[in-house]
């Protein structure tokens, strides 16, 4: 579609800005010539109205939860319930300022305070920190945590045990936090080895990370095993809270051991995920470590809330301010909304329609593990191989019959998790979009028999067509000036920009 | 529950199409001694209707804050936001949908990445730029990283006019790498130039200087990058800000290294602090060391122009340990506010908008000083932020001000003990005040 | 599918290769690794003078989906490097032992060459 820039009109505005511009003050006098410019900086010239219509046309380019089924493994792609939206976006919170006096938001500071009293029953921890924007964000915040732990203690530690089908933040944070990632395999069951744990855990190993159920789906059942060994060792037990939404009421990480938790609201807590964020990645932590969150937290009085600094042995600040405070107020209006019953039911539901798609999809897309699954499922294309189909054309092909594709190659390590389709249909789901989607997948399986061509060249159906990616990246046309300077070779016709 | 459609009886149907009796049997993996055996101890479901009471009620503990004038900044600044950008970033389409890994159903959210991406490198006049990271202070601290793994030298100078949390936040990222930190210290409210001279050395990775400081002040940015650049070291701009850059000479043509800029007033409201969104601009050499996503332009089957993100290699879900950082989740709804108010704004709008920010901020300081009660503690040109120490007690000012609806400039000595900076005030004036704001301010300060 | 193995080359389990001539070993990818890699769209240049030890970090190469570093088969001084396969990574997919070579390293201790397998051993290796 046409870029804004191509759009633009000379002398054309959008902009609404009052009559009064100060103009007796002399701008000169105000900037001093090593900053000054004369020139403007080049940006688009179009009205509101044209703004309007690039927008909205644009957002029909892109398919959201609201349109369908986006059964994306690991993102609970849920339903985000409008009112919370609405919530969100009450005056008084959004026009506050994060470094107004205390007395004028209480409010906001009282939201905080009670949604950290919420999420430590939730989950069966101490104390959250607000701070982290990601789930990844959490991840440094948590092994920065765990770093000065041992700091404090004169226990230097170096490394950290990540099993291998951890998510890529799990070892990229422990880089950021300065340990060296050690893999620990998955056994022939898809769950942490026991034995090749126990082997590598030593008095040098920070910790674990582990996320539970793990990303092909399934919850450890040597749980209890993996907190023996790692505690054992005076390491620390790190909880990638990616997955919660399959353990509401049926286990909390608090009580199997785990001392950091962290949360991606924007995943089982409803919030949007808004094209990739924001979201928000709640650190909660027990007792014991509480002295090295981040500051400030809000604490109460009694009477008055405030942000009170956690002390000298905070590991500092991950952001500035406090907190994604918009995405906490619909977190709190999400957990209001469900109640203990409501986020049991959660769990239930998800589970079983990860297991129900499981049991129909299984002959079809061989599982990476024949068994119950948590809130997810992991199948595999790796069956289609022989047919010249790689797991990528499935996917692209299920794009014609109105879904989004599930999350594919990941999790990824062989043997079992290979060419892996992870499908993730959340609480809101209902059996009939299931039904439909099985039935889709099916009618996939055939046509990837006898019509391969046809996923291979997939899709067909959407507003464009497969992307070259392999063409972007050895290209590089990162902005439109980019573009500009390449307009000779790049030879587009109208019909190629103008869709 | 109205969010979970599926019936108890469509339940027990699907539990029979898996093979089991009982929704028990699909967790029993899940060890009996980690059940969690009672009922979670948070309040019973409330319905729609007692939920909104009950939020309007916590929110009315707020002062109220939309017919409030802020004089205060110091990295969140109060700035019109257009109704057309709010309507336009409800649609769901926008709203609701994931990461663009399947560009084929993300063009929306992947073209408006790229043309941010435009807008950023034109405000810059840097080559490439990575659309999202959290917020300014968390891409300052990136920088560093990015700077250490450009030159592989363990020393950092980071500037006393830094922003107090991104400093902390810096400090914090970069702890695991046990660099030394030298602090750059300010004079007469910009940085120490000469200090700046003996400071650096072969050793520094990078200095971290924002422009517009955290007092306001505008610096000679160039001059700084030649002291810096001598020693083969990277300059790192932070830019707290970025409506600066509508009116100001860009930092890549001053020679910044890396620009990392914090870009809530281009349209994100302030919510309490969080979510805003930053970007990290950079030279062509430097692509490859950049953390976070970004978006490239190519064809698709039909040779239609396409937007898909690249150079993906760097990310967490590639490189893993290796990567570049382990972002993945960013701030992707804020790139598309951000494109949304700089195509309203225009370049026009925005140049207009960024020094009447100057100019109104420049009169409301000259009334301050008319009026006798305030003096300048230091002399430096100034953005849209300035410092005045209060002959009056600070404290009978701010109830003064909340009582006639402002909200009161910051005492900069909640962030800053040395004496010098006692009962000194940092005020910010952005185009949401009025002269006959600025006038009643005046007027109020005055008695 | 069996990738092809070039007899009388030297193979790590990192899927690099060495041909060994007077004392001076040239290193690239095996048909497995650009295989598995899929189009590869950066290599980053290898230092000329750069002294490595026997699977050490040699330099880095990317497709689209992945990125992997390229490991020293032997120990030495890289002496020569291939600049055609920087500018167009494509032959490296192509002609992975023969125009796709990578650096040329003058070999310091022919020992180590009992470290790495040869055609058949690599064969075996991948073939599971």
């Amino acid at each position: 579609m046409k870029l804004i820039f191509e759009k633009s009109v000379k002398a054309r505005d959008g902009y609404s800005l009052p009559k009064d511009l100060f103009d007796e003050v002399d701008i000169k006098s105000c900037i001093p010539a090593y900053a000054a410019t004369d020139a403007k900086k080049a940006l688009s010239e179009v009205s509101e109205v044209d703004v309007i219509r690039h927008f909205t046309k644009l957002s029909k380019f892109n398919y959201g939860v609201d349109d369908g089924l986006y059964p994306l493994g690991s993102c609970t792609m849920k339903y985000n319930p409008k009112v919370n939206e609405k919530l969100a976006s009450l005056d008084n919170f959004v026009c506050a300022p994060p470094l107004a006096p205390e007395e004028t938001v209480q409010g906001c500071l009282e939201l905080m305070y009670d949604l950290n009293k919420l999420l430590c029953e939730v989950t069966g921890v101490d104390q959250y920190t607000m701070a982290p924007a990601s789930g990844a964000h959490g991840e440094l915040t948590g092994v920065l945590i765990m770093r000065q732990h041992f700091v404090d203690h004169d226990d230097k530690r170096h490394k950290m045990l990540v099993p291998d089908s951890a998510h890529g933040t799990n070892p990229a944070s422990c880089t950021m936090g300065g340990f060296k990632m050690i893999e620990v395999r998955s056994n022939e069951k898809g769950t942490v080895d026991i034995k090749q744990l126990k082997d590598l855990m030593d008095e040098d190993t920070a910790g674990l990370y582990l996320t539970n159920p793990n990303t092909v789906g399934l919850y450890d059942e040597g749980i209890r095993d993996i907190e023996g060994i790692v505690h054992g060792k005076g390491g620390l037990l790190y909880y990638d809270g990616a997955n919660l939404n399959a353990s509401f009421g049926i286990m909390r990480p608090g009580d199997a051991g785990f001392d950091i938790v962290h949360l991606n609201l924007h995943k089982s807590f409803s919030t949007p995920h808004g094209g990739g964020g924001p979201g928000s990645g709640v650190i909660g932590v027990k007792k014991a470590l509480i002295p090295y969150l981040p500051t400030p937290i809000v604490t109460f009085d009694g009477k008055k809330y405030h942000l009170s600094d956690v002390g000298e042995k905070s590991i500092g600040m991950v952001r500035a301010f406090w907190g994604n405070f918009a995405v906490l107020v619909k977190t709190y209006a999400w957990i209001l909304s469900m109640g203990p019953d409501g986020l049991g039911n959660s769990s239930e539901a998800s589970v079983i329609n990860a297991n129900y798609v499981l049991a129909k999809l299984k002959k079809y897309y061989r599982p990476a593990y024949d068994r119950y699954c948590g809130h997810e499922c992991v199948l595999t294309g790796r069956d289609y191989k022989k047919y010249g189909i790689k797991t990528l054309d499935i996917a692209k092909r299920l794009m014609d019959y109105g879904f989004h594709p599930p999350t594919i190659y990941f999790p990824h390590f062989e043997p079992y998790a290979e060419e892996t389709i992870m499908v993730e249909p959340p609480e809101s789901e209902s059996k009939e979009v299931l039904d439909e989607f099985i039935d889709a997948m099916i009618k996939i399986s055939n046509e990837a028999k006898a019509n391969p061509e046809l996923l291979k060249s997939a899709p067909h159906n959407t507003r464009i067509r497969r992307v070259d990616d392999v063409l972007a990246a050895k290209r590089p046309i990162l902005n439109y000036d980019d573009e500009l300077k390449l307009k000779d070779e790049l030879k587009y016709k109208d019909e190629d920009i103008n869709f | 529950m109205r969010y979970i459609p599926n019936t108890e009886e469509q339940k027990k149907e699907m539990l029979k199409e898996i093979g089991v009796s009982s929704f028990e049997d699909l967790i029993e993996s899940v060890p009996q001694g980690v059940r969690f055996k009672r009922k979670l101890n948070i309040p019973e479901a409330i319905s729609e209707a007692e939920l909104e009471e009950k939020i309007y009620q916590i929110a009315k503990k707020n002062s109220g804050f939309f017919l409030m004038k802020p004089l205060i900044g110091a990295g969140a600044y109060r700035h019109h936001v257009p109704e057309a950008e709010k309507f336009l970033l409800q649609r769901e389409e926008f709203w609701t949908c994931y990461t663009p890994y399947q560009p084929e159903l993300s063009q929306g959210t992947l073209q408006s990445m790229f043309e941010f991406q435009t807008y950023i490198a034109r405000l810059t006049k840097m080559d490439v730029v990575i659309p999202s990271i959290y917020d300014g202070a968390s891409a300052t601290a990136e920088a560093a990283l990015m700077s250490f793994r450009l030159t592989h030298r363990n020393k950092i100078i980071i500037s006393s006019t830094l922003h107090p949390h991104y400093r902390k936040t810096v400090k914090t990222y970069i702890a695991p790498h046990e660099p030394e930190i030298v602090e750059l210290p300010y004079k007469d409210g910009l940085v120490d130039i000469d200090k700046l001279e003996k400071l650096i050395d072969a050793g520094v990775a990078s200095v971290i200087v924002q422009n517009p400081n955290f007092f306001g002040g505008i610096e000679d940015l160039a001059e700084i990058c030649e002291l810096v650049h001598a020693k083969g070291a990277l300059l790192i701009n932070a830019i707290a800000e970025s409506m600066s850059l509508g009116g100001l000479r860009a930092p890549g043509e001053m020679g910044a290294d890396i620009v990392a800029g914090e870009a809530q007033s281009f349209g994100m409201e302030l919510n309490y602090g969080g979510p805003y969104n930053a970007y990290l601009a950079t030279r062509k050499q430097f692509l490859r060391q950049l953390p976070g996503r970004i978006v490239g332009e190519t064809v698709d089957a039909d040779g239609k122009r396409v937007f898909v993100m690249t150079m993906r290699a760097r990310e967490q879900d590639i490189r893993r340990e290796k990567a570049t950082s382990n972002i993945c989740t960013n701030h992707g709804l804020n790139i598309l506010a951000a494109n949304i108010y700089l195509s309203l704004m225009g370049t026009e709008g925005l140049y207009k908008v960024s020094l009447l920010n100057t100019k109104a901020a420049h009169y409301l300081e000259n009334l301050l000083l008319k009026s006798g009660k305030f003096e300048r503690v230091f002399h430096y040109p100034f953005y849209n932020e300035f410092l005045l120490k209060s002959k009056n007690s600070v404290s009978t000012l701010s109830e003064k001000l909340l009582k006639n609806n402002f909200i009161p400039p910051l005492e900069i000595g909640k962030f800053y003990k040395e004496e010098g900076l006692k009962d000194v005030l940092l005020f910010a004036v952005t185009e949401i005040l009025s002269r006959q704001d600025l006038n009643r301010v005046a007027e109020i300060l005055a008695e | 599918m069996a990738a092809k193995v070039i007899e009388g080359f030297y193979y790590t389990q990192t899927d690099e290769w060495l041909k060994v001539e007077d004392n001076v070993g040239t290193v690239g990818i095996t048909d497995y690794a650009q295989d598995k890699l899929g189009d590869i769209v950066y290599l980053e240049k290898t230092e000329k003078g750069k002294k490595v030890k026997q699977g050490e970090t040699l330099t880095a190469i990317e497709s689209v989906k992945a990125a992997s570093d390229i490991y020293a088969p032997t120990s030495g001084e890289v002496i020569e490097v291939n600049e055609k396969v920087v500018e167009d990574n494509s032959i490296i997919n192509k002609e992975p032992y023969g125009e796709g070579w990578i650096a040329k390293i003058k070999i310091e201790n022919a020992d180590e060459l009992k470290n790495l397998m040869g055609a058949k051993e690599y064969s075996e290796y991948r073939e599971e």
